[in-house]
């Protein structure tokens, strides 16, 4: 009875010992994200809405609707994002839940762009994060090809590129 | 004005009386009042199978061998027999007594081969060309390990068989199997036929396989639903496959087995699925009824917040239950949590569900509830009927009672209404959609606008009840309102333990006076009982 008390306890001041270490590494970058939360709230960036999952800060979920005009026009693309515990000195992980014809993103959805990368800076929010992934519906990032083939039709055969992107978009983001 | 409810005098009226416009039927079916089942056979004599159902037309009789290998189907036929005894007037003859007076035998057919049996509970009868399906399966894993799209924590099935018969000569036409794979059989649950359209629904896979029962007695593919909406996605992918680069394609390509040594090269691509073409459209249409009912940005974003983000992964987390036609081209989707999957109704309202109408040939999301959703409750109210769509070709399944073509059913669903509390009440409701296929009784012996009965004894719903040893009455709705047959389960004596548990089936035929009660103890063996007009 008292052995089984022991372990229990100790088991207990473990686990809150590294739920502290958690916090304390981490409540700077929840703040962060929650002032970045509220900034997008006020100002969302046209066709982009995010929010946390459930109520992990760390977790959100975004929607971009395809802009109209261009192939994705019509199409609502979710997106994963995932702010690391060290934000925002390293990016957050963004990747697409929907399929898209983009020579941006691979078949599984990973999303290749140079700010979530090499091109990260700490003053950069997710609203900025969000903004660059909506231009590149309209202009592809040309130095993070994850599909080479879509990016050379869209270089040499731009209608064709487009009539595809739409059939995506009507097939897979509607 | 006062009728006479005498057949003599109902025949001589129909002589000389048109009945109003379009109501011909309904007086034809007031002959029913006159002729019923009220003779009974105790404990008659018959073979040792189960008795499924009568088909929906009448002309067959469905049965499975005990060991539920063999179908065996009977044609049901009026008993005619001869006697030169004088009381024959008043009781049958001994040799009359039989099972193989009423019913003939037409051929024996085995479907069970190897280690599958035949799901008992499962049979649909496309009435246009006299086909049945029937399935067979191997027996249910339940800690089956989940492999890659499976969804974990539903049993797995090692071979599931649909098997299609013409009934008429009990021919094999067509088979169609389904491996590691699991399909809720029981009472039709995973299974819907309208017209010459088959919906079946792998819980495990989430897939809803649409197949066509061709007139020729095929089983086509038309399309399947989940991974990918139309029928041509997978195919359109794999075309655009030459744009991936290298390793993409052969992930198209066998996906299973790449998935993992692509995790351990690439540590992005971990916890990265894909929506699923079915969620993918269930989410959208969520997502744009929050962004329409907002023209404010700000509180546009603050209601997603709420309302959608904060539960995004509950709906990607939902599965497909069940699934039913509303007509040729929309599907009736309930969707709800892995745990409530497998649960048979009595606790599945305690879950929160969701019901989608899914419009198959446009891929759209026509509309979304939620099981408490008190519209949707009352365009159950005024419209049951659509919920339950008939084929084209059947005549007497568009008499069978429901609260919104009868009066009487529709007051006793308002004393319930009356008496529960109303948000529980709207979530218990709702828990029968999606109906299933085929589990009604078209007999008019259920028919509300004659008969009044204790429908927790029976009911046109095809359940097994709790038998007690009184015997089930039927009273007419009409003057004299009295007393017009009884059906009694069971040997006529009673059972000398009335401890033990009973439990009772009933068979009615879809027109005659003509029903077979089914009896069942645990231990001993089932007591059938015929009745019938004499």
């Amino acid at each position: 009875m008292r052995s089984s008390g022991m372990i229990g306890s100790s088991s207990a001041t473990a686990s809150s010992a590294t739920a502290w270490a958690s916090t304390t590494s981490v409540s700077s970058s929840g703040k962060r994200i929650q002032r970045e939360m509220a900034e997008l709230n006020l100002d969302p960036p046209p066709y982009c809405s995010a929010g946390p999952k459930g109520d992990n800060l760390y977790h959100w979920v975004s929607t971009i609707m395809g802009p109209p005009g261009t192939p994705y026009g019509g199409g609502i693309f979710f997106l994963d994002i995932t702010f690391p515990g060290d934000y925002p000195f390293k990016p957050p992980k963004v990747a697409f839940k929907t399929r898209i014809y983009h020579c941006n993103v691979d078949s599984s959805g990973n999303l290749g762009l140079d700010i979530l990368k090499d091109g990260w800076s700490p003053a950069l929010t997710i609203s900025k994060v969000l903004l660059a992934i909506r231009s590149i519906f309209t202009n592809p990032d040309p130095h993070n090809l994850l599909v080479p083939g879509i990016a050379h039709q869209h270089m040499v055969d731009r209608p064709k590129h487009d009539q595809l992107a739409a059939e995506w978009t009507l097939r897979f983001a509607k | 004005m006062f009728r006479s409810s005498n057949v003599a005098a109902r025949i001589f009226e129909r002589q000389i009386r048109t009945p109003a416009p379009g109501t011909s039927v309904h007086c034809a079916r007031l002959f029913y009042e006159n002729l019923v089942p009220s003779h009974t056979i105790y404990d008659v004599e018959c073979p040792d199978h189960s008795f499924r159902k009568f088909t929906e037309d009448g002309h067959y009789l469905i049965s499975f061998s005990r060991n539920n290998q063999d179908l065996i189907v009977y044609r049901p036929r009026w008993p005619s027999f001869c006697c030169k005894e004088d009381n024959c007037i008043h009781d049958l003859p001994q040799k009359a007594k039989r099972f193989e007076s009423f019913f003939t035998e037409l051929y024996t057919v085995s479907l069970a081969s190897n280690n599958e049996l035949i799901c008992k509970d499962m049979f649909l009868y496309s009435e246009s060309n006299q086909f049945g399906v029937f399935v067979t399966s191997t027996a249910p894993l339940h800690d089956a390990p989940s492999s890659g799209e499976a969804v974990p924590g539903i049993p797995s099935i090692d071979k599931i068989t649909f098997h299609l018969l013409r009934l008429r000569d009990g021919d094999t036409l067509d088979k169609k199997v389904f491996h590691n794979d699991f399909i809720n059989l029981t009472h039709n649950m995973g299974v819907f036929l309208y017209d010459d359209l088959l919906a079946i629904v792998s819980l495990r896979f989430q897939t809803i396989h649409i197949l066509q029962i061709r007139d020729s007695g095929n089983l086509v593919d038309v399309r399947a639903i989940g991974t990918f909406c139309r029928e041509d996605d997978e195919l359109f992918l794999n075309s655009n496959a030459q744009y991936m680069p290298v390793s993409d394609q052969s992930q198209l390509n066998h996906s299973e087995n790449d998935v993992e040594t692509r995790a351990h090269q690439n540590p992005l691509y971990q916890n990265n699925t894909l929506l699923s073409g079915i969620k993918q459209r269930l989410l959208s249409f969520v997502f744009r009824e929050i962004w329409n009912e907002e023209s404010d940005d700000a509180l546009r974003i603050q209601s997603l917040k709420k309302k959608f983000y904060f539960h995004f992964q509950d709906y990607v987390d939902l599965i497909i239950w069940k699934v039913q036609f509303l007509d040729r081209h929309h599907l009736l989707i309930k969707f709800g949590s892995v745990d409530g999957g497998i649960l048979v109704s009595r606790n599945a309202d305690q879950h929160p569900a969701f019901f989608a109408v899914y419009n198959m040939e446009t891929t759209e999301i026509v509309a979304f509830y939620q099981n408490s959703a008190e519209e949707l409750y009352l365009f159950f109210e005024m419209f049951c009927d659509h919920f339950h769509p008939q084929s084209r070709s059947s005549l007497h399944m568009n008499f069978i009672s429901s609260h919104s073509n009868n009066i009487y059913a529709f007051e006793q669903l308002r004393g319930i209404k009356k008496k529960a509390i109303f948000t529980q009440f709207v979530k218990k409701m709702l828990g029968s959609l999606p109906f299933s296929c085929q589990s009604r009784s078209p007999s008019p012996y259920f028919d509300q606008s004659l008969f009044r009965y204790d429908e927790k004894l029976i009911s046109a719903t095809d359940r097994h009840r709790q038998s007690t040893d009184h015997p089930i009455k039927f009273i007419t709705r009409r003057q004299p309102y009295t007393l017009k047959f009884k059906i009694k389960t069971g040997p006529e004596a009673g059972s000398a333990d009335s401890r033990t548990k009973k439990i009772s089936s009933f068979l009615f035929h879809p027109f005659l006076p003509l029903a077979l009660s089914i009896q069942q103890t645990v231990f001993s063996q089932p007591s059938i009982n015929i009745h019938f007009r004499k």
